[in-house]
C-alpha cells in the first residue's frame, strides 16, 4: 500500500492535525496484508513538521516496523523533520 | 456628519478590535475619541485612527512585545490574532503561499513555515485549557523586513517543562532544556521536541531566531554551536519569538 501524504494536505503541521489525519486513515490500514510493504510518499508536500510527523509516522512505525518505507523525501522540511524524529525514536527510517 | 469623523463601528473595523476594546482604549487614552456635542456618542478622527494603525504596525516585534507585557490582557488586532489552532493553520498556509513567491528563499521557505508552525503550535499544545488570560497567539509577518513574529500570553516554557522536570530552577535553564534536550520515546509525554527542531533548522540555514520566555532570552543563527542565553530586564509570562530570514 502507498499512502500519499499530499492527500492530507500540503502544509502538514500540528499534533492535532497529525492525530486527526492518522485517525481518519486508520481504517484503511486494516486492508494491509501481513507481509505487505507500507510506503509513505511525500511527493507534493510543501511544509512538514515533527509534530504532525510524530503523530502520523510513529504509530505506522510501531505497527509495520521494517515494512515501512518512505519515498520522495527531498523537501528540506521533510528531511529536517525525519532527522529529528530518528533522534527521538533512536532508529532510522527506511527511505527509498 | 463630518466626513472625516468615523463612528465607533467604522473605527473598530479599521483597527481590527471590538467596539468594547475601543471604548476601553478611549478610557485609558490609548486611542482617544472625540464626542459630538449632540448625543455625545464616541466618534474618531480618521486621521487619528490611521496614525494609530501606522505607528503600531510599523514594528511588529514591538507591537507583539507590548501586547505580551501589558498587565491586563486584551485581544490583539484581529488580523494578527489566532484565537485557536485552526485559525493559526489557515494563516500559516497563507504564510507558506506568500513566502513561496519570494525568490531569494525559494529553497528554504518550507523550513521557515515549519519552524513558525512548531513555535505557534507549541503555544497551543502546552496551553490548551490553561490559558491564564487571552487564549491563542499573536502571529504576524513582514515580507519586506523578512521577519515572522509569534507571541503568546500562556504559561511559558519554565512552567510547562517543570511538569516533567521539577528540578528546573529558572527561565534560562528551561530555555536551555527546551532547545537542546531530546525527549526520547513517548513517555512521559509525547510533546517536547519542536524547539530542538527549530534550533537544528536555524543553525543549518540563513535564519536567525530570537526567543524570550520569562526573564530569559535566546538568540541563534547559522553555524552557532552554543546557545546564547541571557537574563533580561523585562519579564513576562508566555513566549515571544522573532524569526528573521
Amino acid at each position: 500500500m502507498t499512502i500519499f501524504l499530499k492527500k492530507f494536505g500540503t502544509t502538514l503541521t500540528s499534533r492535532q492535525f497529525g492525530k486527526e489525519s492518522f485517525a481518519a486513515f486508520e481504517p484503511s490500514l486494516r486492508e494491509i496484508k501481513d507481509a505487505e510493504k507500507v510506503e509513505v510518499d511525500f511527493e507534493g508536500v510543501i511544509t512538514f513538521t515533527p509534530s504532525w510527523g510524530d503523530e502520523f509516522l510513529s504509530p505506522l512505525l510501531e505497527r509495520f516496523d521494517d515494512r515501512l518505507i518512505l519515498k520522495n523525501t527531498s523537501n528540506l522540511s521533510v528531511k529536517a523533520t525525519l532527522k529529528i524524529l530518528e533522534e527521538v525514536y533512536q532508529r532510522k527510517f527506511k527511505v527509498e | 456628519m463630518d466626513s472625516k469623523l468615523l463612528t465607533i463601528g467604522q473605527a473598530s473595523k479599521m483597527v481590527g478590535v471590538s467596539i468594547q476594546t475601543l471604548r476601553r482604549w478611549d478610557d485609558v487614552g490609548r486611542l482617544p475619541s472625540v464626542r459630538k456635542p449632540k448625543g455625545g456618542h464616541r466618534h474618531y478622527r480618521k486621521e487619528d485612527v490611521e496614525n494609530y494603525i501606522k505607528s503600531n504596525v510599523k514594528d511588529l516585534f514591538r507591537l507583539a512585545k507590548s501586547w505580551i507585557t501589558s498587565d491586563s490582557g486584551i485581544e490583539p488586532r484581529h488580523d494578527f490574532y489566532c484565537s485557536n489552532s485552526s485559525v493559526f493553520q489557515a494563516r500559516l498556509s497563507k504564510l507558506e503561499n506568500d513566502l513561496g513567491r519570494v525568490k531569494e528563499i525559494s529553497g528554504i521557505f518550507p523550513l521557515i513555515v515549519a519552524i513558525a508552525g512548531e513555535i505557534g503550535n507549541n503555544s497551543f499544545d502546552h496551553n490548551l485549557g490553561n490559558w491564564p488570560d487571552i487564549p491563542g497567539i499573536f502571529f504576524a509577518y513582514d515580507l519586506k523586513k523578512k521577519e515572522v513574529i509569534l507571541a503568546d500570553r500562556g504559561q511559558g516554557v519554565l512552567k510547562t517543562l517543570k511538569r516533567i522536570k521539577p528540578e528546573l530552577a529558572n527561565h534560562q535553564d528551561a530555555l536551555m532544556v527546551a532547545f537542546t534536550e531530546i525527549i526520547s520515546g513517548r513517555a512521559p509525554e509525547s510533546r517536547g521536541n519542536g524547539l530542538k527542531f527549530v534550533r537544528e533548522v536555524v543553525v543549518n540555514n540563513e535564519i536567525r531566531l530570537f526567543f524570550q520566555t520569562g526573564d530569559a532570552r535566546l538568540k541563534i543563527q547559522k553555524d552557532d554551536s552554543n546557545l546564547d542565553i541571557k537574563k533580561t530586564l523585562t519579564n513576562f509570562r508566555g513566549c515571544l519569538a522573532r524569526i528573521k530570514f
